[in-house]
């Protein structure tokens, strides 16, 4: 009983850690993108830019958002796109609510999961796009990101 | 890709039994006992290094269980340090300053193979540098600093001199281990300033180990602290 009520205070601690600041409800939901759409906004864009495709139901992705959430609060040069693939919309407005509420990602909506393929990639979550100003992709980073990876990368799009 | 960070993992296992093979015998523990001990100290700190990271960033252990396997998604140093440690202190309390500086060497050596695990990773690169061993990676004209591989010389190199004037510190329980936390958290702190991040990084931590060794290398070699009676001749 002696060992069970630390192991039961630190279980009740962890859980109380978990934090969803946000109702969903308040999250707008996701406008939908298309590849030329897309391709568009990095060609056209002047910043280098970051583009992390997520899924609420995907386990690595839950591990990665806050780190993203770090670098888009960080990295303030850089521009962060998050393209939500295969989901809907109420999972990706919990997810948003969950771990980016107030993060400067601009998010945006593929359920058919086409256009990471089409950029390059496959249709496996996570994937993270790093792109120099005018579209260039410099790296594909695929599953989950660590922190010393996602710092290089940014730093090497925004040298270019 | 988490099968390029199993192969980092075992990079950094090979020099812990490498190093225990050469130098444990001097433990009265035994070359396996402290295997046994330094695996599930370093198990031990993996997980509580996970949770900590979790609970950290605002993700529920409980709630999501399965986030705990994603090692990839961050470990926290200090929490992962302080609980490989105490369990090292918890297994090896019966003897407990010959497990410690047994294990020391080892330590010292495994956190350089995880270093140099970056080969696998293919994460060994820093900030940018002119040097003349500045590397590139694929496709980019910046050059930078290997620093994975500056960590990984400096502790095998460390780990190498540990064990060679180890007779000599066997008179001074706890001057090994106190080295080796010294070096460790040295090195890191040394290499920190060459890594990307998008923080400031551990480097409280780091100054929390190199204190912490210091005073403990300090506490063992004190001059009116009574040696240790040799082993060899009780």
């Amino acid at each position: 009983m002696r060992r069970i009520i630390p192991i039961a205070a630190v279980m009740l601690l962890a859980a109380a850690c978990s934090s969803q600041h946000t109702d969903p409800a308040d999250i707008p939901d996701l406008p939908a993108v298309t590849t030329e759409e897309l391709q568009q906004v990095l060609s056209d864009s002047t910043q280098p830019t970051v583009v992390n495709v997520w899924a609420s139901w995907c386990i690595p992705c839950r591990s990665e958002a806050p780190l993203l959430e770090q670098a888009a609060r960080t990295a303030t040069d850089v521009r962060f796109i998050g393209l939500n693939v295969q989901d809907d919309q109420d999972g990706a407005r919990g997810f948003i609510a969950q771990f980016f509420p107030d993060a400067a990602i601009d998010h945006l909506f593929d359920p058919a999961g086409e256009i990471p393929v089409s950029l390059g990639g496959t249709r496996g979550v996570p994937m993270t796009f790093f792109y120099a100003p005018g579209g260039q992709l410099v790296d594909l980073h695929a599953g989950v990101i660590d922190e010393r990876t996602l710092a290089l990368q940014i730093d090497e799009i925004r040298s270019r | 890709m988490e099968f390029t960070l199993l192969a980092a993992v075992l990079i950094g296992v090979l020099p812990v039994y490498l190093v225990l093979r050469w130098d444990g015998h001097r433990c009265g523990t035994g070359v396996r006992d402290l295997w046994d001990i330094a695996l599930s100290a370093a198990v031990i700190g993996l997980f509580v290094g996970r949770l900590a990271a979790m609970i950290s960033a605002g993700v529920s252990p409980i709630a999501h269980p399965a986030d705990i396997l994603i090692v990839r998604g961050g470990v926290a140093t200090g929490p992962a340090t302080t609980a490989a440690l105490a369990a090292v202190v918890w297994m090896g309390r019966r003897d407990l300053w010959s497990v410690l500086d047994g294990l020391a060497p080892a330590a010292v050596a495994g956190l350089g193979g995880w270093h140099a695990g970056c080969l696998a990773r293919g994460a060994c690169l820093g900030t940018p540098s002119d040097l003349p061993w500045a590397v590139a990676q694929g496709g980019s004209a910046i050059t930078r600093h290997p620093v994975e591989i500056y960590a990984a010389l400096a502790l095998i190199a460390a780990a190498v001199t540990l064990v060679l004037v180890r007779p000599r510190l066997e008179a001074r329980p706890g001057s090994a281990t106190g080295i080796a936390l010294f070096v460790a958290a040295v090195v890191r702190l040394a290499t920190e300033p060459m890594r990307p991040a998008l923080g400031s990084g551990p480097v409280g931590w780091y100054s929390v180990g190199v204190l912490a060794g210091a005073s403990l290398v300090l506490w063992a070699l004190r001059p009116g602290r009574k040696p240790a009676p040799d082993p060899d001749t009780g």
